[in-house]
């Protein structure tokens, strides 16, 4: 099977045509994280002094805004599977399959596309969050922060895709990735520092592949981490994370499209 | 050369219904070959194997001369195919659609153009190429699709029922599309449909296929001449001589082929297959014996005929028009949402 670049890229350019002409699409993927960023960053201002005991030099709105972004990306990338199950379900997806662009470039333009989208996201919300008030204490980190951003949400649109191709229903698969999503962002340290969870919780956040992704986009952008995860590790998590899921993804790909829908 | 060619063709699905039972057939070069069967046939799961989608159970089946199943990539690089789903994008312009699908086609960029200008001339759809497919009518999405499987100008090319759900008109337009690229570009065809007469007006050679067997295979003409029934019937003025009736009826009786005639007082039912040219001579039988025909009607021997030669059954039983515009409905509403 040959990759082709250019059969990736027109199978990506189709995602983003699709995305920049569904303009509720974009609304509604950026409504929630905003709301998020705007209410739990005034509802647990309060918790500003705790904050400051784990050493953290800046507000508690700065703190979590790494986390909100990351947030904007999953939502994005989480349901970015969804085209994949529509173009089964309408006979797309077996045009695309009879022409000659192989399985894995299908599969790869498809989770380029949907990381590309996230990150398009997760920069309004950047935009959002500076129109807020909130400090970017390292500008220049935002363009390596981008591509953290990128690869992560390449990983999840793995996750994404795999559950849509073993999807039988669009029910099943929104039900899946709603159950996957949540847990996910709640279960890293996108709104509180390692250092304030009991330490049961500590474990299973230190298992979740986006705590490390999220340190890594702090240190990047707001510029003054907690330095409690060394930035060595952060990447190596992160890299083993999406290249296993990039792997699996177009491997499940190629093996349930070869089967009657 | 062979353009489509299986042996012993099958395919089970999960389910263990054998969707394709052990068909065997060929398609020449440059032929119209119809697959013709009522739904639940096998039309589709067959066009799948063939267009590498779906993996043969037992059996062969080879593309231009590629095994679909071990040389799937240059089975690909051959064919088109229109499947029975539209299959297009309503985010993308009608244009942008036909660019997409000459970039996955590796169309060089010299001629996508070229390809793309004529494909829109020949649907007709030049006007409306720069809009967004969303605001197509169901008709004009399905000619866009026929346009996209030609994009490639593939040497084999696929169409699952090309015409399902359109009317008559577009029908017509669409027959007339399928005829020319056959005719102008000599690509295969390999079409699929349970309408008798797109059969009989497009194709050379049909298959029948129920239950995922083939029935019969042959030159459409041939098929119809072997087991078509065609009738004759005439009304007659009623002021006629009894003695000279029974005679008329005797010698139309005689006549070269006829096969079998049925009479009332005023009506004349005459079976034949050579209708066009026993009407003048019964004609003249009846100047001969003073009987004035009021009216004729000729109806020549149909696929129909054929198709119930071979299935036991008619076509309509089991899609009678209302239920097929029905399930139309359904699948643009599908296609639309
Ligand atoms: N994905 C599938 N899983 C299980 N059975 C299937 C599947 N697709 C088709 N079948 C069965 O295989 C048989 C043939 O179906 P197929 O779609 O090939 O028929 P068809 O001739 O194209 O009919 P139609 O005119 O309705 O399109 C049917 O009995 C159908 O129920
Ligand atoms: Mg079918």
């Amino acid at each position: 099977m040959i990759i082709q670049i250019s059969d990736i890229y027109w199978v990506f350019w189709r995602e983003l045509k699709r995305y920049s002409r569904s303009r509720i699409g974009l609304v509604v993927r950026i409504v929630q994280p905003a709301a998020w960023l705007i209410l739990i960053g005034s509802t647990f201002a309060g918790t500003q002094s705790l904050l400051t005991t784990t050493g953290y030099p800046g507000s508690y709105i700065e703190y979590i805004t790494p986390g909100i972004i990351m947030l904007t990306s999953i939502f994005s990338s989480i349901f970015g599977g969804a085209t994949t199950l529509w173009d089964r379900r309408f006979g797309y997806m077996n045009k695309l399959l009879t022409t000659p662009v192989s399985r894995i470039s299908i599969a790869i333009g498809k989770m380029f596309g949907i990381s590309i989208i996230s990150a398009i996201q997760a920069s309004m919300i950047i935009v959002i969050a500076l129109l807020m008030g909130v400090r970017l204490g390292n500008p220049i980190g935002l363009l390596p922060a981008m591509l953290v951003i990128i690869a992560f949400s390449m990983g999840l649109a793995g996750v994404s895709l795999i559950a849509a191709v073993l999807a039988k229903s669009q029910e099943s698969f929104w039900a899946t990735m709603n159950f996957l999503g949540m847990p996910l962002f709640m279960l890293s340290s996108a709104l509180f520092p390692l250092e304030l969870m009991p330490s049961w919780l500590s474990i299973v956040v230190k298992l979740n592949p986006l705590t490390y992704t999220i340190e890594l986009v702090r240190t990047l952008i707001i510029g003054n981490s907690i330095p409690n995860i060394h930035l060595f590790i952060d990447i190596s998590v992160l890299a083993s994370f999406v290249i296993t899921m990039i792997l699996v993804a177009a491997y499940m790909f190629k093996r349930e499209v070869s089967k009657a829908f | 050369m062979v353009a489509v060619l299986t042996e012993r063709l099958t395919k089970v699905y999960n389910n263990n219904t054998a969707a394709v039972d052990n068909i065997s057939f060929s398609v020449e070069d440059g032929e119209i070959f119809g697959f013709l069967g009522p739904n639940g046939a096998g039309k589709s799961t067959t066009i799948m194997i063939l267009t590498t989608l779906l993996k043969p159970t037992s059996g062969k089946a080879f593309v231009s001369g590629y095994d679909v199943d071990k040389q799937p990539s240059k089975v690909r690089a051959n064919i088109g195919y229109v499947s029975q789903d539209i299959a297009i994008d309503e985010y993308l312009t009608g244009k942008e659609n036909l660019i997409l699908q000459g970039k996955l086609n590796h169309i060089p960029k010299n001629l996508l153009n070229h390809n793309i200008e004529e494909a829109l001339q020949l649907v007709e759809l030049k006007e409306r190429a720069n809009d967004i497919v969303g605001t197509y009518s169901g008709g004009m999405r399905k000619r866009l699709d026929i346009a996209s499987g030609l994009i490639n100008k593939p040497k084999v090319l696929f169409l699952d029922e090309p015409t399902l759900g359109l009317d008559i008109h577009t029908r017509h337009r669409i027959w007339d599309y399928i005829n020319k690229i056959n005719n102008e570009y000599g690509m295969t065809i390999f079409l699929t449909t349970h309408y008798m007469e797109e059969a009989d007006k497009l194709c050379n050679r049909i298959g029948i296929i129920d239950h995922g067997k083939i029935k019969v295979l042959g030159n459409t003409s041939e098929l119809k001449q072997k087991v078509g029934s065609g009738v004759i019937i005439l009304k007659l003025m009623h002021y006629y001589e009894k003695e000279n009736f029974d005679k008329f009826i005797v010698k139309i009786k005689d006549l070269h082929d006829v096969d079998d005639v049925r009479h009332t007082d005023m009506y004349l039912i005459v079976s034949t297959k050579e209708g066009r040219t026993l009407i003048p001579r019964i004609f003249d039988l009846s100047d001969t014996y003073n009987i004035t025909i009021s009216s004729i009607s000729l109806k020549e021997p149909s696929l129909d005929d054929v198709f119930l030669a071979y299935t036991g059954k008619g076509l309509r039983d089991e899609t009678g028009t209302a239920w097929t515009g029905m399930q139309t409905v359904e699948r643009f509403r599908r296609a639309r949402a």
